[in-house]
């Protein structure tokens, strides 16, 4: 169990902390993978209704997961740091 | 027969123990600095050593003021290093504390401890009223003696007014252990004593038979600023790299309460001429940290656009900041006495700044101040609430202060699937000293990381899904 000394000295030489992705990219990244998405989404829309759905499940799959990281972004860009 | 006499012998063997005492004071002197909301008090202990390599020092407070201590800082004169302070609690209505001095002093050895303390509740307004006309007066009232468990040859007490506008000074009557005068007044000082020749005073007995009461009625220039209660919630963001801070407070004028209406001709014309009474509060300012950015000043109402912010450059964790970024608030009306405005004030601050990772055991620690104080304000109920980013574990909480009360619990924000952990700190009568940072650890696995990002896909899916299901199922009307 640390004290509050430990962990004031501990915070004050450790690195800094940095993002996963730089922030300043946020709103490109947020633009391209939304668009990309909404893209997807409408090619979705115009494949042929087979037996086994393997080229559908495969673009609602890569859809969903660009969408995910995309909506993440824009509440990120627009303030909403979730 | 040989019972009685051992037990008397014993008895007389342990009052002597008793009797002796480790340490003397040769002077005390106390000055006192009554102001708005806060009141400070210093008090020099001239201590002298009677035996050989004693160094715990006990030192006494009446338990009103030791109630009314909200900071308490001993050291030597001179030195900055705070010493270890013991508290002993309150017994018999004193309430003890032991200070660790330096070892090895030897007998007749002299030192000089300084005890500051900085008191809430202690000063009132006094008239209670006051018109919109009418200057602003407080009253501080406290005790004659100072409260020692050793003997003392020689004790003072002054009263420094922040201005030399003294209305009226008590003399306390039937004082013993006086020298010439009880009480004198130069300038903005008001002394009491010296007094010669005290002998223990850390006792009910002493209390009741010499214990005299002191009071000074001064005139305040500032407005007295109390924040009744402040919920303050700093929500870190792993995703925005940011750290919001956001405090919703009621603030309170505790000057003399407002005597009649409110005439707004009466302020605007006081305002043209300059002559706004010390006890009207117009606007307040706040000194946000460097890198503060999107500040927002809301109440009910909404957005309050009175206010103006000029922000300072984001200064590297590494760094101690030399500037700060400057906020004033003008709330939409001026706060006469004894009103409330309650109101929400917030801003954004880069992660980098305040936050340490430990990349060894995948280990963040965040620093958040306990306090963004308004200069010479106290706060009477503050609640202090972190929040983690969503899957944080071992989470840990170091105050800088001890707190009535710590909490974990879960907070559910924007995306959130399981919660987000929180800790709440409560805490009862901060004084704007009280800055120092609240440090919480915490690891956060990267697969949490992504857990928002998952939460949304998942969504997406269930719809694409739902898509992929109706486009199979055939609604059009056929023939019989």
């Amino acid at each position: 169990m640390a004290d509050y000394e430990t962990v004031k000295h501990l915070h004050q030489t450790l690195p800094a902390f940095a993002p996963a992705v730089p922030v300043s990219l946020l709103p490109s990244l947020a633009s391209i993978l939304l668009i990309t998405t909404f893209g997807l989404a409408f090619y979705f829309t115009t494949l042929s209704k087979d037996t086994f759905p393997a080229r559908e499940i495969g673009v609602a799959l890569t859809a969903s997961a660009l969408g995910g990281l995309g909506v993440v972004a824009l509440f990120c860009t627009v303030g909403v740091y979730v | 027969m040989r019972w009685s006499v051992l037990s008397l012998a014993l008895s007389g063997i342990t009052t002597n123990v008793l009797a002796i005492n480790l340490f003397e004071n040769t002077a005390i002197v106390r000055t006192i600095e009554p102001a708005g909301a806060l009141v400070h008090v210093t008090t020099t202990y001239a201590v002298k050593v009677l035996v050989e390599n004693a160094n715990s020092y006990i030192f006494a407070l009446s338990e009103d003021e030791a109630s009314k201590t909200s900071k308490m800082h001993v050291s030597l004169k001179g030195q900055s290093v705070q010493l270890g302070i013991k508290e002993h609690g309150v017994q018999d209505g004193i309430a003890r504390y032991t200070t660790y001095l330096p070892e090895g002093m030897a007998i007749n050895a002299t030192t000089n401890v300084v005890v500051e303390r900085v008191l809430t509740r202690a000063a009132r307004p006094w008239p209670t009223q006051a018109s919109q006309e009418e200057d602003q007066f407080m009253k501080y009232d406290g005790e004659l003696f100072v409260l020692s468990p050793y003997p003392t040859n020689t004790q003072r007490t002054k009263v420094r007014a922040p201005s030399s506008r003294i209305a009226r000074y008590n003399t306390p009557e039937d004082v013993s252990f006086q020298t010439d005068s009880i009480v004198t007044k130069s300038g903005a000082t008001i002394t009491y004593g010296p007094f010669t020749s005290i002998p223990i005073s850390a006792n009910a007995g002493f209390i009741s038979k010499h214990q005299r009461p002191i009071s000074v009625q001064y005139h305040y220039e500032h407005a007295v600023v109390e924040v009744n209660n402040l919920v303050r919630t700093a929500e870190i963001s792993h995703w925005g790299a940011n750290l919001n801070v956001e405090n919703n407070l009621v603030l309170h004028n505790g000057g003399p309460e407002l005597k009649g209406h409110f005439s707004r001709v009466k302020h605007q014309m006081q305002m043209y001429m300059g002559q706004l009474r010390s006890h009207v509060l117009p606007a307040v300012s706040l000194n946000l940290p460097p890198g503060a950015r999107d500040a927002y000043f809301v109440d009910l109402n909404g957005n309050v656009s009175t206010s103006r912010f000029r922000p300072v450059p984001s200064v590297p964790k590494s760094q101690s900041a030399r500037q700060s970024s400057y906020l004033e608030l003008r709330p939409r009306f001026p706060l006469m006495g004894g009103w409330n405005y309650s109101h929400t004030v917030g801003w954004d601050q880069p992660l980098a700044d305040v936050a340490a990772y430990d990349p060894t055991n995948g280990t963040y620690i965040v620093a958040v101040p306990l306090l963004t104080p308004i200069a010479t304000s106290v706060v009477n109920d503050l609640t202090f609430k972190v929040i983690m980013p969503e899957g944080a574990t071992d989470v840990e909480v170091f105050a800088p202060y001890k707190p009535l009360s710590v909490e974990h619990s879960t907070h559910i924000s924007y995306l959130d699937t399981v919660g987000r952990p929180a800790v709440t700190l409560e805490y009862k009568y901060l004084t704007d000293s009280h800055t120092d940072s609240v440090y919480v650890k915490y690891k956060l696995p990267v697969v949490s990381h992504f857990q928002k990002p998952r939460a949304v896909a998942s969504a997406f899916f269930v719809l694409f899904s739902l898509v992929f299901v109706t486009r199979r199922m055939d609604f059009s009307i056929r023939k019989a």
